[in-house]
């Protein structure tokens, strides 16, 4: 017995050993109720393979010709095969005939006929036969011949489709392909890219024409730092830029940082110091004696010893930003104070909850005699003693607090009282308990305000506010922040009789005193501002030629018309936020302005037209 | 020359001597282009229409030309994609970039 027809016994044996039946699956008792064999499906597999081949045979004579069962066999060819018409190839005609007739009665055949009618070559004949050929293609996982090189290979489905309709085997494939036409870069239309629009709107950045030479070179250094080995000569606000960047990516490393320390800089900003050790600030203190400038945000690994290296080599440090430094102690904090203190000229920290009490916040407003500006927001553990203390600093000039326990009334008062006159810029978030009594103390005292924040309340009346902006002597404002001032009933949406927080007349009050020099303006969430105020505001004549920024989130009278009125009355206007300003609908969007937070508006920029999805 | 004051065309002459011809449009997006060759400043740049750029080589100077054209050509569009920079030439081109105030 020859190894072929073991190989078919076998084969043989197996077949009719399915056919016992052994324990079933539920999914095979439920294919035998719904009249479907596995055995049936398997068989007809074979015989349609075994057909194949036999035909793919009849075809092409000069091939050898594979037994139907040994497909994957490969045997030295015996010679080509005579061509004498043997009653062998009469049955193969005869089937491929009565094939061909299957194919014409198909449904696919009727498809494709239906498609080509009106070519002139409606040839039944000619399509079925395309038909055939395509279902003469091996399956993956058989043989086949590659139509180019006429090599053996075994089908995968990836195998590509030669220019006569054969298959490819995989080196004529690649060949084949690189010979072909690259499909041309998909083009992005408008309507594409919503989330990326959105981004981009967020960054500020207008969608109009290509961005700086600088600014895509930063971009493309900070894609590529890793390669990085020295910025070499540097401009600081280049350097500060590339920082930003990468803080955003989370790119600031050990490594990274190296390229930020440069022994001749006098200062060192980096805004993500997640990824930093301790050992890191080590190195900034150290390889940067001139320090006068540390600005480090997210910095949770700063430890006592940090802050005593920095007291032991007695570095210039005049201005100190710190986000996050928890780990410093108090102790630790009242002895720098005690020890540098003198030279602060600047101190902002942000995010502090295990440290920095009401205490520590009093020795620093005794030894800090120079600061002149002083930032503390979400300090956890500083309260009224700490304001206090602060309003006995007569060199303030910016004053920004947000901390996160409830105060009283007095100290603030006091701050404004003592230091108003001095100030240049006063921030005062999330203060509950503030009242018309600061305001009338801000214009009582204030002089020289440029920017004046008072956001986040519930009790300053709109009548005070306004009072505050007539005839103030102040000189005009060139920021301007209320968000959040108002009245908050869920029982009284439209708000008391007397109006709490900036709404119409403090509103029209503000525009008329500050709308000249104004650059950044923040109302959201005023909502007792009114159509009317808001018409009077931006009327046809009216004129705010800095103002840069305007945020009117959440004033729901905002429409169509007035959003139309604003980009006329601002001309230097470059972001308007209008989350929740649900009755803009449909609004022609002025070059280089950055509209965010509309939703499903028909936004028209610049004559394209955009449609939102929502 | 006066009549090359108001050339719609200017060369670019990179330090190692290469010579770019661009239009005068889109050269003047740079800063620092713009006031060498401002007819009022009356620099000898204004005056030829030729500006020699010392700090540039010919490489940096051919990518801060295609920018220029780049810039040029996509003024008006929205979602313009950045140019293609490649890596080795972006560190020189910033510098390049900041000292044409571009």
């Amino acid at each position: 017995m020859s190894a072929l027809s073991a190989r078919q016994f076998n084969m043989a044996s197996r077949r009719q050993a399915s056919n016992i039946r052994g324990p079933r699956s539920a999914l095979t008792d439920f294919l035998a109720s719904n009249n479907i064999s596995a055995v049936q499906i398997r068989d007809d597999y074979d015989r349609r393979v075994a057909e194949a081949a036999r035909e793919n045979v009849g075809e092409q004579p000069e091939q050898p010709e594979p037994e139907p069962e040994d497909v994957e066999m490969e045997e030295p060819s015996a010679g080509p095969t005579p061509e004498t018409e043997s009653p062998e190839d009469k049955a193969k005609k005869r089937k491929r005939q009565q094939a061909i007739e299957r194919i014409k009665k198909s449904k696919d055949f009727a498809r494709r006929k239906a498609r080509r009618t009106g070519e002139p070559d409606d040839d039944d004949d000619l399509l079925a036969d395309e038909i055939m050929n395509e279902k003469q293609r091996p399956l993956p996982g058989q043989l086949g011949n590659c139509e180019i090189c006429g090599k053996r290979f075994t089908v995968t489905p990836y195998s590509k489709t030669g220019p006569e309709g054969g298959l490819l085997c995989a080196e004529c494939s690649k060949k084949h392909a690189s010979g072909e036409k690259k499909a041309a870069p998909k083009k992005r239309s408008a309507g594409i890219g919503r989330r990326q629009n959105q981004s981009a709107l967020l960054d500020g950045l207008a969608s109009q024409g290509t961005q700086s030479l600088l600014e895509t070179c930063i971009k493309k250094v900070a894609e590529n730092i890793a390669d990085v080995e020295e910025f070499g000569d540097l401009p600081l606000p280049v350097m500060n830029r590339l920082s930003q960047i990468l803080a955003r990516r989370r790119a600031i490393t050990s490594t990274t940082l190296d390229l930020f320390i440069r022994p001749q800089n006098r200062e060192i900003n980096i805004f993500d110091c997640a990824k930093l050790d301790t050992d890191d600030y080590h190195k900034i203190l150290a390889l940067m004696p001139s320090l006068n400038k540390l600005n480090l945000r997210f910095v949770t690994p700063m430890k006592d010893r940090i802050f005593e290296y920095m007291m032991e080599r007695g570095l210039p440090i005049e201005h100190l930003h710190l986000d996050s430094p928890n780990l410093v102690t108090d102790d630790v904090w009242r002895r720098l104070f005690v020890r540098l203190g003198s030279r602060f000229r600047s101190l902002k920290l942000w995010n502090l909850d295990s440290a920095f009490d009401d205490e520590t916040v009093e020795v620093m407003a005794k030894h800090c005699t120079q600061l002149q500006r002083l930032k503390f927001k979400h300090l956890h553990r500083i309260g009224d003693k700490a304001l206090e203390a602060i309003s006995t600093m007569k060199t303030l000039e910016h004053l920004s607090l947000h901390i996160s326990q409830e105060t009283s009334v007095e100290p603030l008062n006091q701050i404004v009282a003592n230091l108003g006159s001095n100030l240049r810029s006063l921030s005062l978030e999330e203060f509950y308990y503030a009242d018309d009594r600061l305001v009338h103390l801000i214009r009582e005292k204030c002089r020289h305000l440029t920017k004046l924040r008072l956001a986040i309340n519930a009790e300053v009346s709109d009548q005070a506010l306004a009072t505050l902006f007539i005839d103030w002597p102040n000189p005009p404002l060139t920021f301007a922040d209320f968000h959040r001032t108002r009245d908050v009933d869920m029982g009284n949406p439209a708000g008391p009789e007397e109006p709490i927080g900036l709404a119409s007349n403090a509103f029209m009050a503000l525009m008329a005193h500050s709308g000249s020099k104004l650059r950044s303006l923040n109302v959201a969430s005023c909502r007792h501002i009114s159509y009317k105020a808001y018409e009077e505001v931006f009327s046809e004549h009216k004129r705010y030629p800095e103002l840069k920024y305007l945020d009117i989130a959440f004033n729901g009278v905002v429409d169509d018309y007035l959003a139309s009125s604003i980009f006329r009355c601002c001309p230097a206007l470059t972001r308007l936020v209008v989350f929740g300003c649900f009755k803009i609908r449909d609004i022609k969007i002025p070059r280089g302005v950055a509209v965010i937070g509309t939703v499903g508006a028909k936004l028209t920029v610049d004559g394209i037209t955009q449609k939102e999805l929502v | 020359m006066a009549s090359q004051t108001d050339s719609v065309y200017v060369t670019l002459v990179s330090s190692d001597g290469f010579e770019f011809i661009i239009p005068r449009s889109a050269a003047c997006i740079s800063g620092t282009i713009r006031r060498m060759l401002d007819p009022a400043s009356k620099f000898s740049e204004a005056l030829t229409g030729r500006c020699v750029l010392e700090t540039l080589n010919g490489v940096v100077l051919e990518k801060v030309c295609e920018y220029f054209l780049y810039n040029e050509k996509h003024k008006d569009q929205v979602n313009v994609p950045d140019m293609e920079i490649p890596a080795e030439l972006c560190l020189e081109l910033l510098m390049a970039a900041d000292y044409l105030d571009t």
